[in-house]
């Protein structure tokens, strides 16, 4: 009879196991070679080892055998199912030949990036959240941007507000960390930058109640954890002028100022840039922020590295009222004019696609493009100051006005590339407004959970093609377009640029595109099986370059389909990985 | 069927995208007809403020129509723009709810045509809160005192709209408040004067905090009055059961039953509209 007892307990353990870590084939890759500081700092071309590939966030492949003549040869090398459906906006890493992918759910899969075989896979066992917090399970589904490689070890951060340490042979953890209180509504949905020795992640779910007055930027010792230093993006003790942008609001009535693109780094000076979303409430009339600029909502922050104190920042959008983030892709480039060298720092930080340029050792503005139909901004000033227009705010509870771009951009979290090659900046862009009203939206009584209305995503009058890439050509006194290709799909990946002269990316009619840096002309395209999504990247692997293309659900793609409907969206989210390469031959 | 999801998603896609626009993988929808038999799902905002009143009058309902109610905890803790509110609402009603109790009933509800709202089963007000003795009503207290408002909430639109309509000089400075616990200490320690909040919430505040005794409710004067109509929300492709839920509600008003409900929690306000 005890036997039989011990019998059941040692099945009942086994299931419990099996229950707990699903059972996956899990291999090891033999003698990982390590991610040096050296190799962070100067990536070898055949690797993406970060978030863009480099601490720049350019985007940009020095590798050139697929190129203008050779792309039309490309051929399906593999092509690989991601783990979990979900909105697909992953960033493959790949080193030493194992390709790391982070997917929804915060699961990680090592592949051999030559074959797509899978080595070894990562399930992050998240809280059963109760349903008070049903935002972090739409959240977790939704985990975006990349993981990190430092050392022998992969770093993530989690819906649950940790950062998880792996080791890259194996995917056995090797530590993780609280990072904050997931209970009060904290979220990450951005991943890490590993810069001098420390992991900086930021912090999202910045408009829930119970984060008010706090968003963060955090620095932890990669080695042990520990927190450094954290800076909050809406409330700087340093800085009054800050505190008196709200308009005498306090601290813990202030919501939003979320950084949710992975930063910038420059080794040189120590500095790690980030861009910052709109403020909480939308409406100023809800916010009681009166006509303050409610700084540092969309904004870029340049932080000191080694103490998170604040270099200097930009306000991109003072005085949001209609949900335009200004959080996207922060870009660090150098150019040599007449002897000179310029180091500029340039974004088409926030939803209304107005693209800047600013002098990255001291935020000074120095130009500014407009690139989609926007109505938002009326004119910056030379020295940098940015007007609002004033007949969009809402002076009334319910008073509508059509915004362009719209809540899901113009700009949206899809990444542009800077090539060197050609000084030109690739953006990927929609054209779109919608209708805005501050308004009582209640859902539970008493208990409202908006506060701002939004109409359809429409196309501006006159245009009747959604996507948009923009070629802008930059210099340190302006930022010209070069060409712009226009399409009735809008765009849905971020773009790629190589030293091949090539831009890759992708849209909801679910073609990728390599463009002709030079000319816009398409030089190559292939129809997937879902919007094309994510963040394209290339390595090489034996004398052999890879292109890797993320596909699967957008919601780029349906939150204005209706502008396309010739173009039906798959009802299937088919989140994969396409990896493409030249036959032998051409290679 | 597919083309009705691609109809709900559509409907969703053009009110739900917020700051960090999601979405619903089509994944996510069950596509599958629920096996109800005598029994209906009716789901709660478990941090909803009226949440165990919602239930004795879902529980009235049920027996009302010969139906076993099916207690399920719906969701919450959305953040303050509803990013992500929409999505979640869908996907349980969709795949979970026959009906959702404790919704605002007004013609500003945030929710798409999928879904149709039942008649209001009781209406009830906003309240202003003081710990001041001297003061009867709003309007004696000093302008240059602050006050504080429950963040996005009927009450708190009530005051912006007569605020806009006054000189700066005849307005009150308004913070917003997420967190009633907070908003109640702010007025305790004389950082506001007063604050707006739904009437079931400063009844909660009054049962959890003992110092809490010492606020009271005073007029609005010289704001007008502010209700919520407080009702449930069913599948708009479901109208059968929507007709029968507002037969029962017709018959639990009238017959008093949800009058004693408001009495049972302290609230004031009225059953039906």
């Amino acid at each position: 009879m005890k036997i039989d007892l011990m019998k059941s307990l040692l099945v009942a353990t086994t299931a419990l196991i099996a229950l707990s870590a699903p059972a996956q084939a899990q291999g090891v890759k033999a003698d990982y070679v390590p991610v040096t500081d050296e190799m962070l700092a100067s990536p070898p071309a055949e690797d993406w080892l970060m978030f863009r590939g480099a601490y720049n966030n350019q985007g940009y492949s020095p590798l050139d055998l697929i190129n203008k003549d050779t792309v039309g040869q490309l051929q399906l090398a593999w092509a690989w199912p991601m783990a979990e459906a979900g909105i697909q906006e992953t960033a493959p890493l790949v080193h030493d030949g194992v390709m790391f992918l982070q997917t929804n759910n915060n699961i990680v899969e090592a592949l051999d990036a030559k074959t797509g075989d899978l080595i070894w896979q990562y399930r992050h066992v998240l809280p059963q959240l109760p349903t008070s917090w049903s935002y972090q399970i739409n959240q977790a589904r939704r985990q975006k941007n990349s993981i990190a490689l430092y050392q022998d070890k992969v770093i993530l951060t989690t819906a649950d507000a940790k950062i998880v340490v792996l080791n890259a042979a194996d995917g056995k953890v090797a530590w993780e960390k609280q990072v904050i209180d997931y209970n009060l509504g904290y979220s990450y949905t951005v991943g890490p930058l590993i810069a001098d020795g420390k992991i900086i992640s930021a912090i999202s779910g910045c408009s829930i109640a119970g984060t008010a007055g706090g968003c963060y930027i955090f620095a932890h010792d990669v080695n042990t954890g520990d927190e450094l230093w954290r800076f909050n993006t809406i409330d700087d003790p340093d800085n009054q002028a800050q505190q008196d942008s709200w308009g005498g609001v306090p601290a813990e009535n202030r919501w939003g100022g979320t950084p949710w693109t992975t930063g910038a780094y420059d080794p040189e000076t120590k500095t790690t840039f980030w861009g910052i979303g709109m403020p909480g409430p939308y409406s100023e009339l809800i916010r009681g922020s009166g006509d303050g600029s409610v700084l540092y909502t969309n904004s870029t922050l340049a932080l000191d590295v080694e103490t998170g104190k604040l270099k200097w920042y930009y306000q991109h959008l003072p005085r949001d009222n209609w949900d335009l983030d200004s959080p996207f892709e922060r870009i660090l480039v150098d150019q040599e004019v007449d002897g000179q060298t310029h180091k500029l720092l340039i974004t088409a930080a926030g939803k209304n696609g107005i693209a800047f340029g600013l002098d990255r050792d001291t935020g000074k503005y120095l130009w500014s493009k407009e690139t989609v139909v926007q109505n938002v901004v009326t004119g910056i000033d030379p020295d940098g100051t940015v007007h609002i227009n004033e007949d969009l705010v809402s002076q009334a509870v319910g008073e509508e006005h059509l915004i362009c771009a719209s809540v899901s951009g113009g700009k949206l979290w899809q990444a542009g590339a800077y090539s060197p090659l050609t000084q030109a900046y690739f953006v990927p862009l929609t054209e779109a407004c919608n209708t805005v009203a501050p308004t009582q939206t209640e859902f539970t009584a008493g208990n409202a959970v908006g506060a701002v209305k939004f109409g359809p995503r429409v196309l501006p009058e006159g245009i009747t093609d959604a996507g948009l890439l923009q070629a802008l050509s930059i210099n340190p006194t302006q930022g010209e377009s070069k060409w712009q290709m226009r399409e009735r799909p809008s765009m849905t990946s971020s773009v790629l640029a190589t030293a091949g002269g090539l831009v890759f990316g992708g849209d909801a009619a679910r073609e990728v595109k390599a463009w002709d840096q030079e000319t816009g002309d398409v030089v190559w395209s292939q129809r997937l099986n879902a919007p094309i999504g994510g963040y394209p990247m290339t390595y090489e692997i034996d004398g052999e370059q890879y292109l890797a293309i993320p596909t699967g659900y957008s919601n780029s793609a349906s939150s204005i389909s209706s502008a396309f409907p010739e173009i039906p969206l798959p009802t299937g989210s088919g989140n994969s990985i396409f990896v493409f390469k030249l036959p032998k031959a051409a290679s | 069927m597919l083309r009705y999801l691609t109809l709900g998603l559509a409907l969703l896609m053009a009110g739900g995208a917020y700051a960090q626009s999601s979405g619903i993988p089509p994944e996510e929808m069950d596509n599958s007809r629920r096996l109800a038999g005598d029994a209906i799902n009716v789901c709660f905002d478990i941090t909803s403020l009226g949440r165990a009143f919602d239930e004795d009058v879902a529980r009235a309902i049920g027996d009302a129509l010969f139906l076993e109610v099916n207690v399920v905890e719906g969701f919450g803790g959305f953040p303050l723009n509803g990013d992500g509110f929409l999505d979640e609402l869908t996907l349980a009603m969709n795949n979970t709810c026959d009906m959702f109790m404790g919704v605002s009933v007004s013609t500003n509800s945030p929710v798409s045509d999928a879904f149709a709202l039942t008649r209001p089963y009781a209406t009830i007000p906003f309240v202003f809160v003081v710990a001041d003795p001297d003061w009867q009503k709003l309007g004696d207290i000093p302008k240059d005192r602050k006050l504080g408002t429950a963040m996005a909430s009927l009450g708190e639109m009530n005051y912006i709209t007569w605020a806009q309509q006054q000189p700066e000089a005849e307005r009150w400075v308004r913070y917003p408040y997420a967190n009633f616990d907070l908003m109640t200490t702010r007025v305790l320690d004389g950082t506001i004067a007063g604050m707006v909040l739904w009437q079931p919430a400063f009844a909660h505040l009054q049962q959890q905090r003992p110092d809490a005794a010492a606020l009271r409710v005073i007029a609005n004067d010289p704001i007008p009055n502010a209700e919520v109509h407080v009702g449930a929300l069913v599948s708009s492709r479901n109208s059968f059961l929507r007709s029968q839920v507002d037969q029962a509600i017709d018959a639990l008003v009238a017959d008093g039953t949800i009058a004693g409900f408001l009495e049972k929690y302290g609230y004031t306000g009225h059953a039906g509209e």
